[in-house]
């Protein structure tokens, strides 16, 4: 993942160097035991229950709390956490769980297959966001036994599909803290989360700080290493960097600092900075057209835009090291889904956008062919700076651009619900499986409101069938294949962009050992991890 | 006029007038400086003043020409003071007036109604008008102007109390002049020399209320304010702290000079007062 | 006793200024494009149906018409219930109780700073006029009112936090350790050096500057001459009776000053990583959180009347010719 990228800041000199440590391929010394590792946690979510919120935000203190069936192993392979095996029917409509053995809560009851029924069937199926798309054809658990979890689907569940899921979508709840103790979005226990996990809750001082302790109990050998995980809550990005230098800080994840931030503690010698582990939470950058507009409902002029921007200039100048040119709404680390042939790829070429726009009819009448509005999400430095250049570099083929600033909840109301826009621009995020969050950005008959979802006005049936098909298919290889032939459609028919490919980055003190070993690492239990001198 | 001698005598005042007077003459030869779009890419992002020839003060992390966007800003920032002073002045006179001259029921509502602004935290509803109106120039202009008029408003109603039972006044009521007449016409012109010069400390906290809204991304993106140029340098602080510090700077300029030249204009107004 | 029903009569002749706050804040949010529940979405990253939006709507008390909203709220805000608050899932009141201290901590330290170095420096400009001193002195003031305070409290980490390390970069104490008593107390009073200096710069400014000027406008009365003539060296005569008077002014610029500071916390709360309420209340307007909102709005109201009511009574102590009363 771009560990041969040179780093091309100005003050730059290759990073390559810091990314790529002995620490990272180190046969083991010893791992200590003890220690305490301070989170750099940036964002407060409104509660702390992965198996109720799917987002990273959760996983950094939730994951390590609590443990899904399955997690990925060091190579993104399915790997079992609280199930030890799986099966599934030819058919695809029965998948057996056996689940682990002597595993205990934090409150000493035992973990059975009855928690696995309860969480699949009242928060996977009900309340987790992509989960009620991912079980909408759940129809029971069954629970022959403690150890056995068997899910029954009334259409074809592919179990490469379940398996991708699941590190993220199957985290369990204990069913006697939650069951009969009245409304599961209201239950006290989603801010001071039990679980299996290597570390027990302790405190949440709302604004401050959260602190786990080592679970004494825990069902793996020897582990945790760690006494205590601290997340310190620093919402100004500036200020952490600046805590992680005093020291006070270990660890920041998903790209939480300043793109200039990082590409400064990555000479650091004293920090890691580097996109390993981050491998499943890969993301593209988008530009949404709205086909309500009748100049973007034109393909030419589409991909006249497309043309118009000279994307490896912003990579190499302002995103830095850890952003690549993207190809499609695949991203290159899918390696059981990026296709071969991606399909066109509209490389920077202003006179060819010129030539479309005049072949659209748009002339440049005194200077400006059309006017746009932007509406950038406000969630990152990358997308702001990715507005900025689209406005710079259309103005240069007489398409003006007025960039519209909104907070969260204001942009996601009038892009995905009003579609007051022309052009969104924000992140599309790959979940390991495109059926998961990728296709929806395509599929038609979205209900409105939906974020993140079809909002453009766009209908394709050959997409469609596309991925209804792939949906349901139960061969890998022949879902790669249709998954291959909808990224070709997606980038020929170009209802949104994805030109831009990137991985979170993390920041870590390079006394920690045993991290980034997952392609989800900031999101794993952290069982293994341990804190040199 | 004595008093305009009397300003030109004072050393803090004749500075604020210079400074003022630089900043406008930034901003008047900006077009001429530097025609070209303050906000289009210019060079490399992130270089350093007087590091390279053609950008004196550097470029900023979208590699846009910071010494542009200082210059534009100029216009912005004046602006945006201004037409946010005059809303504020205007709301904050007609309110003031009024409650002031009517007295009784009048006075009562009205004053409830500016205690109401002066109780809430006025960066608060300033967020809260944003939030909902947009972050255009136009509405963050109006939203500074709507959060700022409540201190204009108990100045002039403190003016009217005082003014409204002088004999000038009787004798126009005598005259059979009607209540808007008398206002407008007899004794605002009495009561405006304290409320313009605190016209000026408006200023101030409009151009700084911009630029903490820009701070916190909350501005409008398509203009060269200046407060939007230290919100982008945040994200470069630690290193390229310049992106931030200039802006920063010019903005200290300004608000100095306007302070300056509004003390000063105390001090000329109001010998007696003068702590000399 | 007196006291407690002064301060009963002032509540009681604000509490329709309060009211008006409330519904006006309450019905400006409503115009802001999204809600509570978009922001919620926005949060966990999409993947919800439609289903889910309406069933969190429902979950929120959203899914009534505005009207009854509104009436809902005054209803229960008779009964003195703030609501629930729905970024915390636990009550408006618990959720403010937790981040007051931190806010009340920091504008006291704040003013404290500003008052009683804004005191004496403006004493010391006023005994040394149109010297060097006052020229330094007054000269420092105007920069730092002109100077944006969220600047300064990024340069002061830059050069404090990481250059010097004398000081913490940010939060409200060190959570690694665990510190009782009095080493708590310092380590907490380190964590306030730099946020206070940052939020209390712009008023240290204008205490200054209104300090000199009153100073020097009483040092000329009557009975100041006549303290000297009397033969009293200079410093009781400053000490004993100008101070006294010239007090007057920077007291009742307290109470003015305080909703400005609640609001310029906002900005430095969020530079130095301070679980206040003037975070809190930039989290709700941007997370749409009506009740925590409403319920900041309102604690902070109520601190403005009782700051500009103790300063009420101050003013009546110093001055015996006004009465509280006014």
């Amino acid at each position: 993942m771009n560990l041969t990228r040179r780093a091309v800041l100005m003050t730059s000199a290759a990073i390559a160097a810091n990314v790529v440590r002995p620490e990272l391929s180190f046969a083991q010394a010893a791992p200590r035991k003890g220690g305490v590792f301070t989170v750099h946690f940036p964002a407060e979510q409104r509660q702390l229950n992965p198996s109720l919120q799917a987002s990273t935000g959760v996983y950094i203190v939730g994951g390590k709390i609590q443990e899904p069936l399955v997690d990925l192993d060091a190579n993104g392979q399915p790997v079992g956490v609280l199930a030890e095996s799986w099966e599934a029917a030819p058919d695809g409509k029965t998948i057996t769980f056996k689940l682990r053995q002597g595993v205990t809560w934090h409150d000493g009851k035992p973990f059975t297959s009855a928690d696995v029924a309860f969480t699949a069937m009242n928060m996977w199926k009900k309340i987790l966001n992509y989960g009620t798309t991912l079980q909408l054809f759940l129809t029971a658990v069954d629970t022959p036994d403690a150890n056995t979890a068997v899910f029954r689907y009334e259409r074809p569940m592919p179990l490469n599909l379940l398996l991708r899921a699941l590190p993220d979508l199957g985290y369990v709840s204990p069913k006697h803290l939650y069951e009969d103790k009245g409304d599961i979005r209201q239950n006290p226990l989603n801010l001071a989360p039990v679980g299996t996990g290597p570390f027990k809750f302790v405190q949440y001082e709302r604004g401050q700080y959260i602190i786990a302790d080592r679970n004494p109990n825990y069902w793996r050998p020897n582990a945790p290493y760690l006494d205590r995980i601290v997340w310190r809550v620093v919402t100004d990005r500036s200020a952490a960097a600046a805590q992680m230098e005093a020291g006070q800080i270990h660890y920041s994840p998903f790209s939480a600092l300043t793109i200039s931030d990082l590409a400064r503690l990555g000479k650091d010698p004293r920090f890691v900075v580097s996109t390993k582990g981050n491998e499943g939470n890969a993301r593209t950058n988008t530009i949404e057209f709205n086909f309500r507009r009748k100049e973007l409902s034109d393909v030419r002029v589409r991909r006249a835009i497309a043309h118009a921007l000279n994307i490896p200039f912003f990579i190499e100048n302002f995103l830095g090291a850890f952003a690549k040119r993207g190809t499609g709404p695949i991203p290159s680390v899918s390696t059981d889904f990026y296709p071969s042939d991606n399909g066109p790829q509209y490389p920077y070429d202003k006179a060819l956008a010129a030539k479309l726009l005049d072949e659209a009819g748009y002339k440049a009448a005194g200077g400006t062919r059309l006017s746009l509005r932007l509406l950038p999400a406000p969630w990152g430095e990358d997308i702001s700076l990715f507005a900025t250049f689209i406005q710079q570099s259309l103005g240069e083929v007489g398409i003006k651009v007025d960039v519209v600033r909104n907070d969260a909840g204001g942009f996601l109301k009038q892009v995905y619900d009003e579609h007051a826009f022309d052009l969104a621009s924000g992140w599309h995020q790959y979940r390991n499986d495109p059926a998961v969050s990728t296709t929806v950005w395509y599929r038609s008959g979205q209900p409105k409101g939906a974020p993140w979802t079809n909002q453009w006005d766009w209908t394709d049936p050959v997409i469609d069938k596309i991925i209804d098909d792939a949906a349901t298919e139960v061969d890998p290889g022949k879902r790669k294949a249709l998954y291959g032939e909808f990224v070709r459609r997606a980038n020929s028919e170009l209802p949104i962009w994805t030109p831009i490919e990137q991985i979170f980055v993390t920041v870590i003190s390079a006394k920690a050992r045993n991290h980034s070993n997952t392609p989800r690492w900031g999101s794993s239990s952290w069982h293994d991890l341990w804190l040199a001198e | 006029m004595e008093a305009l001698r009397r300003y030109f005598r004072s050393p803090p005042a004749v500075l604020g007038l210079i400074l003022l007077l630089a900043v406008l003459a930034m901003a008047a030869s900006a077009g001429w400086l530097y025609p070209r779009d303050p906000l289009s890419l210019a060079g490399r992002p992130l270089i350093w003043p007087l590091q390279d020839a053609r950008f004196l003060l550097g470029t900023d992390n979208s590699g846009r020409d910071i010494a542009a966007q200082i210059f534009h800003g100029a216009r912005f920032s004046l602006l945006i003071g201004l037409v946010a002073t005059v809303i504020a002045v205007i709301i904050g006179v007609v309110i003031g007036a009024c409650a002031g001259y009517y007295g009784g029921w009048v006075d009562n509502i009205l004053m409830r109604i500016t205690e109401a602004f002066q109780t809430l935290p006025n960066f608060l509803l300033l967020l809260v008008l944003v939030a909902v109106f947009g972050s255009t120039i136009t509405t963050v202009t109006v939203a500074i102007g709507i959060v700022s008029w409540p201190a204009p408003a108990r100045l002039t109603r403190a003016e009217f109390l005082s003014l409204r039972n002088r004999e000038f006044v009787q004798a126009g009521r005598v005259l059979g002049l009607r209540d808007a007449a008398l206002i407008f016409g007899e004794i605002l012109p009495n009561a405006l020399p304290p409320i313009i010069v605190y016209a000026s400390v408006v200023m101030g906290v409009s151009i700084v209320l911009e630029a903490a809204l820009a701070f916190i991304k909350l501005s409008d993106p398509n203009i060269a304010s200046w407060g939007n140029l230290i919100g982008l340098g945040r994200d470069v602080l630690r290193v390229q702290w310049y992106v931030s510090a200039i802006p920063g700077v010019a903005i200290l300029i300004t608000v100095l000079g306007v302070s300056l030249v509004g003390q000063g204009l105390n001090d000329a107004l109001n010998p007696r007062l003068k702590a000399r | 006793m007196r006291i407690l029903k002064l301060a009963g009569r002032r509540l009681a002749a604000s509490i329709p200024t309060l009211f008006l706050i409330l519904i006006g804040i309450f019905l400006l949010l409503q115009f802001a494009p999204g809600d509570t529940v978009d922001a919620l979405i926005a949060q966990m990253g999409g993947g919800g149906d439609a289903e889910l939006a309406k069933e969190l709507r429902r979950f929120y008390g959203l899914d009534v018409s505005v009207a009854m909203q509104l009436v809902n709220y005054l209803w229960r805000l008779v009964r003195f219930d703030l609501g629930f608050s729905a970024i915390y899932g636990k009550p408006v009141v618990t959720v403010i109780a937790e981040r007051l201290p931190a806010t009340l901590l920091l504008m006291t330290s704040a003013l404290s700073f500003a008052f009683f170095a804004g005191l004496v420096l403006g004493v010391i400009a006023a005994r040394r006029v149109n010297q060097w001193p006052d020229t330094l002195i007054s000269t420092l003031g105007l920069i730092f009112y002109a100077t944006p305070s969220f600047w300064f409290g990024l340069m002061a980490i830059v050069v404090f936090s990481i250059y010097l390390q004398w000081l913490p970069a940010g939060g409200f104490e060190d959570i690694t350790l665990v510190q009782t008593g009095l080493s708590r107390t310092i380590d907490i009073a380190r964590h306030l050096v730099l946020p206070s200096l940052t939020l209390g710069l712009i008023f240290l400014a204008i205490y200054l500057r209104i300090m000199r000027a009153s100073m020097l406008e009483v040092l000329n009365l009557d009975f100041v001459r006549t303290a000297r003539a009397k033969g009293l060296d200079e410093t009781s005569v400053v000490v004993r009776h100008v101070l006294r008077n010239a007090l007057l002014p920077m007291v009742t610029l307290i109470g003015l000053q305080a909703g400005t500071m609640l609001g310029g916390s906002v900005v430095v709360e969020s530079v130095f990583s301070l679980p206040g309420l003037g975070r809190l209340a930039y989290e709700s307007v941007v997370q749409r959180d009506l009740n925590t909102l409403l319920g900041i709005v309102f604690v902070s109201a109520l601190l403005v009347i009782l700051i500009n009511f103790i300063v009420d009574l101050a003013y009546a102590r110093l001055d015996p010719r006004i009465t509280a009363e006014g």
